[in-house]
């Protein structure tokens, strides 16, 4: 099976972006969108990685290291182990895009392993109104370059 | 300023080649902001971006009851259109410009965006209950166009970013019943069984006897409900090409629950008055409701598909969907919470059978 290497990095995420912004095509059908979402992954040693991802139009406008107590500035964000966070990734991997219950919306639908959270009810709105440009960003790990499969850690 | 303060434009005729009058108050006198130049943001020129000036002022009660532009120079004796929601908190959401270019920016194609060439031949009892499912979805999808439909004219014009969000969420909707109705059809199964149960919760919301207990009953409660079945959409679909149709009419879906949350809040934060009406209406609601939510031919289909076919649906369908049940009433009672309309002290749904913790819906 595929594995998806440095996934708790600024880069991995920034790699995610470069590859969102050379295909604007994948996303027209989806519209265009307006979010800030976060990422947040605890990692087995109890320490927290967090990302901020800016979305407007058809491109990710911006990646950056999310403080913790900057969860309440994103418009929603998504919390869970690390484990569940790279069976995510391991999936996309290896079919091309998230199936089954490893879709964002499914994961956090059942939320036994990674839960939405926000603090704003119109901010948590987005993660259903803009669902599928956040699917098909993630799942531009099955695409992006070769250094996001193998990605060290920022 | 008036554009009359740089120009006079002497010498027009004061008569149009048939005869009549001509006052060329446009050009010489109307009351106006001449020179509001709003920029175009990175996506064009939205209606955020126009919002500017008195232009962006809403007021909470209109003085005119005509189809006359918000901001234009409007005669005193324009003609009453017969408006009954006239007050701002009747209809609006703080989040409804907003909506209004998200849904023209995401609007998507049941025709060319679903890949209806890649559907799988499936098995009989798969076939028979996406059918089933799709029945009674392209029946109460409509209700949230036809109730819009039934208000909207009734809205006063000066509201007018309210209606057009409106307008969007009936071509949603027609979508949505287009889609349903498309995959009922597409893979040699049909449109099956339509009873009751469905009817009564449609009739409840149609015939509410205001434009804010329709909309709570309807954005909601109704919505809030199916938006979450198709939240579900990728647990039940038995191909990518449903998942994609349930992903695509969740979005939309999304954005009609967003507008009714916020108006509600909206309402009962100008009008602390309506939170009785809006209660009255969720406790009639919320019983007809369950009884669609428990409709034998809905809640037995969504579970052979949860199940995977007829021979897990006792073992693995009822209960995950029993399950998921859990989380439509939690995720409903939260969305309450949200919109300033607490319901976890008066709800008619029985928490303690469907496993609801007051705690989760609260955090």
């Amino acid at each position: 099976m595929n594995a998806v290497a440095g996934i708790d990095a600024v880069a991995f995420f920034e790699a995610l972006a470069a590859e969102m912004n050379a295909h604007p095509e994948r996303f027209t059908v989806l519209g265009e969108a307006d979010m800030v979402a976060g990422l947040v992954m605890t990692r087995p040693d109890g320490t927290v990685f967090a990302v901020g991802l800016s979305f407007e139009g058809l491109a990710c406008e911006s990646v950056r290291p999310l403080p913790l107590d900057e969860l309440g500035l994103v418009d929603f964000h998504l919390d869970g182990p690390l484990a569940a966070w790279q069976a995510m990734f391991d999936d996309i991997a290896a079919n091309g895009v998230a199936v089954g219950r490893q879709t964002i919306n499914s994961l956090a639908l059942l939320a036994d392993s990674i839960v939405l959270r926000g603090a704003d009810p119109m901010g948590v709105d987005k993660f259903s109104r803009f669902n599928q440009t956040l699917q098909e960003y993630l799942d531009g790990a099955s695409r992006a370059a070769a250094p996001v499969r193998t990605g060290a850690r920022s | 300023m008036s554009m009359t303060d740089k120009h006079t434009y002497e010498g027009l005729p004061e008569v149009s080649p048939l005869g009549a009058p001509l006052d060329w108050a446009w050009l010489r006198g109307a009351r106006t902001e001449w020179g509001v130049r709003p920029k175009p943001g990175p996506r064009g020129l939205t209606m955020m971006d126009i919002a500017t000036g008195s232009y962006g002022v809403v007021p909470d009660d209109p003085k005119h009851r005509s189809m006359a532009p918000r901001g234009a120079d409007v005669d005193d004796d324009t003609p009453d259109m017969g408006y009954i929601l006239n007050k701002k908190s009747d209809v609006w959401s703080d989040n409804v410009m907003e909506l209004y270019e998200e849904a023209v920016a995401r609007q998507w194609s049941a025709t060319r965006d679903i890949p209806w060439g890649e559907l799988p031949e499936l098995p009989d009892d798969i076939e028979h209950a996406i059918c089933q499912v799709c029945t009674t979805l392209t029946e109460v999808e409509m209700i949230a166009a036809d109730l819009p439909a039934k208000w909207m004219w009734r809205m006063n014009h000066d509201f007018i970013e309210a209606k057009m969000f409106l307008c969007t969420q009936i071509m949603d909707e027609a979508r949505h019943a287009e889609v349903f109705r498309k995959r009922a059809l597409a893979n040699g199964g049909g449109l099956l069984m339509s009873r009751g149960q469905s009817e009564g919760l449609l009739r409840t919301i149609l015939e509410a006897k205001t434009y804010t207990q329709a909309t709570a009953l309807m954005h909601l409660l109704g919505e809030g409900f199916i938006l979450d079945i198709f939240r579900m959409g990728e647990l039940i679909a038995p191909s990518p090409v449903e998942k994609r149709m349930f992903r695509m009419a969740m979005q939309d879906e999304a954005r009609h629950v967003a507008y009714g949350t916020m108006h509600i809040r909206y309402a009962v934060e100008h009008d602390p008055d309506v939170a009785d009406e809006i209660h009255e209406a969720l406790d009639h609601g919320e019983v007809v409701l369950t009884q669609f939510g428990t409709n034998q031919d809905f809640g037995s289909a969504l579970a052979v598909l949860l199940g995977g076919g007829v021979e897990h649906v006792e073992t693995k369908g009822f209960p995950l969907q029993m399950d998921l049940q859990r989380k439509q009433f939690t995720s409903y009672l939260a969305r309450c919470e949200r919109a300033g309309i607490s319901r976890l002290h008066r709800t008619k749904l029985p928490l303690d059978l469907l496993g609801i913790d007051p705690a989760t819906v609260l955090s």
